[in-house]
């Protein structure tokens, strides 16, 4: 309790002085933590210092600010750290740019000091010089005869390895200081991994003392670290070439608090933003964003960095906000200074909004009706969303998308068992299945796949740890594959989890149905146990996270439903929250959080409130994903022009202006087939079935479909479908038989409109329409006009114009 | 020279980030004495001290043997220790080994050129000289045990030093001080006469100590590699001994001349113990890479590995009077073996496994045979050593110790039965019963120093 007052700032006020009078004055200081309290003579710790300017900026003035002790039971080090020097209790002044406060400092019985342990001392310096990362000793092989756990996750067991291994030669009581785990980090021996302690120095020091105190381990209860603190909480820079300095403070449960920035891990995600030193000060480089990832003995914490355009002139531009999504982004990009685009035109949204929801580009009747409309906007392309919604060709297109992530595929269900898992999705989209009862269906489902297509779910993943993995990277976001072997680099996620949500699964069985091909999912009777590889005992199964209301894991081997009903529940803290954060990448481009299936900590959100809101909403409106898919595409934000302003052209996490996305392998066939009035036949399906309607990547199997990045569904990876650019995929455009055919099927579009005699006017218009969703303008239409006069063959001519129009960005991408 | 002088430095200073070694001076403490202490303190120790020099120290090492100061720092082409190294003062040392390569022989004379200075820092300064048996505040670790053959004495490894105890716990006999800060193995002659230790300081150099038992003399120290030996065996002659080393090779040492008789590479990785056969004319090896390999003791040619490998393996113990080995290791599973294979041996054939012995809690350090061969022990990383009756793999007994047992050894008789490890103290068991009968600290311990770090 008392620490958390410690935490607190204290604002003192500010003393007039004109002493420091070359640096612009502050009117006000304030320092964190509010007080210090040693326990031991070698502890360094120090506070920030943080002044307020006259135009309310905050700059950082640790290192210059003046501390002066009332009485002298404390020092400063030349490292700037205050170090004790006897015991005792008394206020410290603070002294920087003309402005004072003051913060405690405690010095206990300092005879009295802790015992050095491996836990609280040892293990973190092991750590920090490097002993135990990947590359070194921390490999998955160790090095050299010579392994410890990847970065230290396992405390235990590199104790047991320093003492016991090879018999225990890595010590030396009798003579501590010739101990080899000494000799070899200050290179007094050979040592592959250079030299990576100092002889005398503070780390050589408590490894000493450790040493020559009989290498205790340390009480797990006392000294290992109960929560991580970073001060400041936020870093916000009014523009690059400032500093600001970080500290890392461990927090212990007998209540004792360290200062461990020099031994924490810290790092940017975005360097080019944001870099720290080795001296954990910050560092702005350009504006933008970034997260510092602080870790410390498995407890991590990230920052969030913010540095601001430095340039004058921001003034903001009041768009409308449509709803709650345009205040939450509107509020983020007022404060970073960032102007969002306005929305783009009725064409534009119109073809948006359909390739999002529907899988298909508008008719040109469609758009005609749609322009033409005269309905105000915003309510009119509110209606165009509720229609869209409604339409067979919306489930088509979520079919597809749950499809790849559930992986239907004839590869691992037969012909029958994918037709029966695909039309079970098809009716769960079709009858808007709230997405709860969807997953809750799917994860508890029993009996013949044919009978209840859901228990397909387990035919693909087929044991307990693909189950387990697929689940948690589904429908939590969070990607535990890692911790099979170790505790997660960047979380918090231990191998023990892994085995615990693994024991979930154990009782899934498969075995062979009464129909030719079926498969029954079953709880297995026996053998149904999850061992820890590491230790070969049971594990018992237990939830990833604490949430309200989870209900008691039975101790039989029916354990889905408990699992199934904590997971969709509305206090679990990752379902909603991974639902809502997929289905805005799927409109956006781009998660809150991205990727999507890769939630932790250390990959904080763009938009922590925005991700928030619309999680609650989720939850408050019982999981229905189309009111969710609603809230969002009627969104201005949703609706911005690609086109960017001075203020937001590098922007890519903030939602400010919309980017061009590639079309989808089966969506770009669509369009292509809807643009030519033309459509490729494939056996496995009848005649004008659309792409987006194909049961699963056996149809069209290696050709155009493929090379744009259809996934094999081999995994539920969201990043298996890929969209990028490729020279194949050019030279297809370009070449290909897809397109060719199309372009100049003797029944699609340029034929008729030729047959019809059509004006070349109408000819080009139409072709504009169909291809790039909008009206040709005047420049356009007399020069196609003109290229249709030009040879000998009208239609030869006009499949050229088709043939060049969906060759171009504006039809190959959504934007 | 001077070229691949200021190479070594170079590449010196680029191994030590951050240390300012860049300077042409050479360093005794990290450049000198690691020659020396691989090269010649094997002879030149205060246990032996050939030509009165005692080169352990850098204080003896300047004030020469014999023939007088072993370095003129005003003349240092005119020094004792150059001409013996150059060959230009016969014998030439090292005595019995290659010459030292001409670069690490201009380092001797460029230090001795630059005043000969002692550069070891304060940290790193030896808290107990050689010629003397350390002064103990905590119990060292204990890694290697043998009860003489009449049982009346028990060797117990201490810090640079063997102790020579009572068998019956009664009385330290005699302290054998030698270079070793590690003795990794013990065990005594069949006719008791000579005790072999061997060990050797980590990441510096291998030592095999033969001493005389009755007057607690060293007859050979013989050094080899830069690293401590391992699980080193004699032969049931006592002619020879057998040692594992770091650098992937068993070396074969004869022990009347202390010399190496021969060096065998056949494992890929550390070989952590041996074995010879009851003829002594085969040997088993085994290491961390996993084999327990079949080796002619007179030749070193290969004959095949014993065992389907499964993981590290580091202890090995012969039944007395069978060619059967016993090997164990991380896995955690003691495995009987047939040394000979009744037919012609196949890719994976394990069909020379006699038995598998129940799993430990934790990885296998030691093994032991009683005398009859009828039981086996089995000590390790578990906090238990227990006793199992050989013909039917049943666990008969289970002596309750302590994490991290090091050495186990049965008596002579085969009554009782002997622990030693990472808390230091011997322990004696009643073998049927396991009833604990002596547990103590083999050194004698000094009350800690308040001002001690």
């Amino acid at each position: 309790m008392r620490n958390r007052i410690w935490v607190i700032a204290v604002i003192m006020i500010a003393a007039p002085c004109g002493a420091f009078a070359a640096d612009q004055n502050v009117t006000a200081l304030s320092v964190t933590p509010a007080a210090l309290v040693f326990r031991s003579p070698d502890e360094g710790m120090r506070v920030l210092v943080m002044g307020t300017t006259a135009e309310g900026e905050q700059i950082d003035l640790s290192e210059a600010a003046r501390l002066d002790p009332a009485e002298s039971i404390v020092k400063r080090g030349a490292d700037g750290l205050l170090y004790p020097v006897r015991q005792g209790e008394t206020k410290v002044t603070v002294t920087a740019r003309g402005a004072q406060a003051q913060f405690m400092v405690r010095v206990g019985d300092l005879t009295k000091a802790p015992q050095v342990s491996f836990l609280r001392d040892v293990e973190p310096i092991l750590n920090k010089v490097g002993c135990t990362s990947g590359t070194c000793h921390g490999s998955a092989k160790g090095k050299n005869g010579f392994k410890l756990s990847l970065r230290g996750y396992d405390p235990e067991f590199d104790y047991e390895v320093l003492l016991y291994d090879m018999s225990g030669r890595r010590f030396n009581r009798a003579d501590p200081a010739r101990s080899l785990m000494l000799a070899k980090p200050t290179q007094q021996v050979p040592h592959g991994g250079g030299l990576r302690i100092e002889l005398g120095s503070r780390y050589y020091n408590t490894i000493l003392k450790w040493i020559s105190a009989g290498v205790p381990y340390g009480d797990p209860k006392v000294d290992r670290v109960e929560k991580l603190e970073v001060l400041p909480k936020e870093v916000f820079m009014h523009g690059p070439s400032k500093a600001q300095q970080v500290l890392a403070l461990a927090h212990y449960s007998d209540g004792s608090v360290r200062d461990v920035t020099r031994e924490a891990n810290i790092s940017s995600n975005t360097p080019e933003v944001a870099d720290v030193d080795p001296s954990a000060r910050v560092k702005g480089e350009r504006k933008g964003e970034a997260a510092l990832l602080v870790r410390y003995e498995g407890k991590f914490v990230a920052v969030p960095v913010t540095v601001l355009n430095p340039n004058p002139g921001f003034a903001w531009n009041n768009l409308p906000q449509y709803n709650y999504v345009d205040e939450l982004i509107d509020a983020k990009l007022k404060r970073l200074k960032i102007l969002p685009s306005p929305a783009v035109d009725d064409a534009e949204f119109l073809r948006r909004v359909s390739l999002d929801l529907i899988g298909l580009p508008p008719t040109p009747e469609e758009l005609r009706v749609f322009i033409t409309d005269k309905t105000d906007s915003p309510a009119k392309r509110r209606r165009m969303v509720d229609r869209l919604i409604a339409r067979p060709e919306f489930v088509d297109h979520w079919t597809l998308k749950w499809g790849d992530l559930l992986q239907v595929s004839r590869r691992y269900l037969g012909d029958k068992g994918m037709w029966e898992f695909r039309g079970w999705i098809r009716d769960s989209i079709a009858q808007n299945k709230p997405y709860d009862k969807f997953v809750y269906e799917l994860l508890t489902a029993r009996g013949s796949s044919y009978e209840n297509p859901a228990a397909n779910f387990f035919r693909v993943t087929r044991n307990a740890k693909a189950s387990m993995e697929k689940t948690t990277q589904l429908f939590m976001g969070v990607r535990l594959v890692c911790t099979q072997c170790h505790d997660h680099p960047f979380e918090k996620w231990t191998q023990n989890q892994y085995y615990q949500m693994t024991a979930f699964f154990g009782s899934v069985g498969l075995k062979p149905g009464f129909q030719s091909g079926d498969e029954i999912v079953y709880d297995k009777r026996e053998d149904y146990d999850i061992k820890h590889p590491k230790t070969g005992r049971v594990v018992a199964a237990k939830y990833l996270v604490a949430s309200i209301g989870a209900p008691p894991i039975p101790n039989s081997p029916e354990r889905r439903e408990a699992l199934v009903e904590w997971l969709t529940s509305k206090d679990n803290p990752f379902f909603a929250r991974a639902i809502a954060n997929r289905l805005w990448s799927y409109f956006l481009g781009r998660g809150i959080i991205e990727p999507v299936d890769d939630i932790r900590a250390s990959n904080p959100p763009a938009n922590e409130a925005l991700l928030e809101a619309l999680t609650k909403d989720l939850t408050d409106h019982a999981f229905d994903l189309r009111y969710l898919m609603k809230t969002i595409v009627n969104s201005r934000a949703y609706q911005a022009g690609i086109q960017t302003n001075v203020w937001n052209d590098d922007d890519k996490v903030n939602f400010s202006h919309a980017v061009p996305r590639r079309l989808g392998a089966e969506a770009l066939m669509d369009a292509l087939a809807l643009a030519a009035g033309s459509r490729p036949k494939f056996p496995e399906v009848p005649p004008d079935t659309k792409a987006e309607e194909f049961p699963d990547p056996h149809v069209g199997k290696d050709g155009f479909l493929d090379v744009f990045g259809r996934p094999a569904r081999e995994s539920s990876c969201e990043c298996e479908r890929r969209s990028d650019i490729s020279l194949p995929q050019a030279l297809n455009l370009v070449n290909g038989r897809t397109i060719g055919d199309a372009v100049a099927d003797p029944k699609g579009r340029v034929a008729g409109l030729i047959l019809e005699g059509a004006s070349d006017r109408a000819i080009v218009e139409d072709l504009y329409l169909a291809a790039l969703c909008r009206y040709p303008t005047a420049k356009e239409y007399d020069t196609a006009a003109a290229y249709l006069k030009s040879g000998e063959s009208r239609a030869a001519w006009a499949q050229d114009l088709l043939w060049s129009l969906v060759n171009s960005k504006a039809f190959l991408y959504n934007r | 020279m001077k070229t691949m002088r200021i190479g070594l430095l170079a590449v010196l200073a680029l191994g030590s980030l951050g240390s300012q070694r860049l300077q042409a001076e050479v360093s005794y403490f990290r450049e000198i004495r690691p020659i020396i202490q691989r090269n010649c303190q094997g002879c030149h120790q205060p246990a032996m001290k050939y030509g009165g020099l005692d080169l352990t120290r850098y204080e003896s090492f300047s004030a020469g043997g014999n023939k007088g100061p072993a370095y003129k720092v005003d003349a240092p082409k005119e020094s004792l220790v150059l001409a013996y190294l150059k060959g230009e003062r016969q014998p030439r040392m090292p005595l019995g080994s290659p010459p030292l390569a001409d670069d690490q022989i201009e380092l001797f004379r460029s230090w001795i050129a630059s005043g000969a200075k002692d550069d070891t820092p304060p940290e790193a300064r030896e808290s107990s000289a050689l010629d003397k048996p350390p002064v103990y505040h905590q119990a060292p670790v204990i890694t290697a045990l043998a009860y003489s053959p009449d049982g009346s004495q028990l060797a117990v490894s201490g810090y640079r030093e063997v102790l020579l105890h009572r068998a019956d716990g009664s009385a330290l006999v005699a302290r054998l001080v030698g270079l070793s800060d590690r003795i990794q193995s013990l065990e005594f002659s069949n006719d008791g006469k000579t005790l072999v230790a061997a060990g050797g300081t980590p990441a510096r150099f291998g030592e095999i100590q033969l001493w005389d038992v009755a007057s607690h003399k060293l007859k050979h120290s013989v050094t080899l590699t830069d690293e401590t030996l391992f699980g080193a065996s004699l032969s049931p002659d006592g002619s020879r001994v057998a040692v594992g080393c770091a650098d992937n090779t068993v070396r074969v040492v004869d022990t009347a001349a202390g010399k190496e008789a021969l060096k065998i590479s056949n494992h890929e990785n550390w070989v952590l113990g041996t074995v010879f056969g009851v003829n002594g004319k085969r040997l088993v090896s085994v290491g961390r890479d996993q084999a327990a390999k079949l080796t002619d003791a007179t030749s070193g040619a290969f004959i095949e590995n014993i065992n389907a490998l499964r993981g590290e393996l580091a202890a090995v113990a012969r039944h007395p009077t069978r060619d059967l080995i016993l090997i164990g290791g991380a896995e955690r599973i003691p495995y009987l073996y047939m040394m000979d294979r009744p037919a012609s041996m196949k890719i994976a054939d394990d069909s020379t496994l006699v038995r598998k012995f129940e799993m430990q809690d934790g990885a296998i350090f030691a093994l032991a045979f009683s005398p009859d061969g009828s039981r086996i022990a089995v000590a390790g990383a578990s906090d238990e050593v227990p006793i199992y009756q050989t013909e039917t793999g049943e666990r008969v007994a289970t002596c309750k110790g302590h994490r991290g047992t090091y050495a186990v050894v049965f008596s002579p008789d085969g009554a009782h039965l002997s622990t030693g490890g990472f808390d230091g103290r011997v322990r004696t068991y009643e073998v049927t019963s396991c009833k604990s009968e002596r547990d103590f600290v083999p050194v004698p311990l000094e009350p800690q120093l308040a001002s001690a770090r």
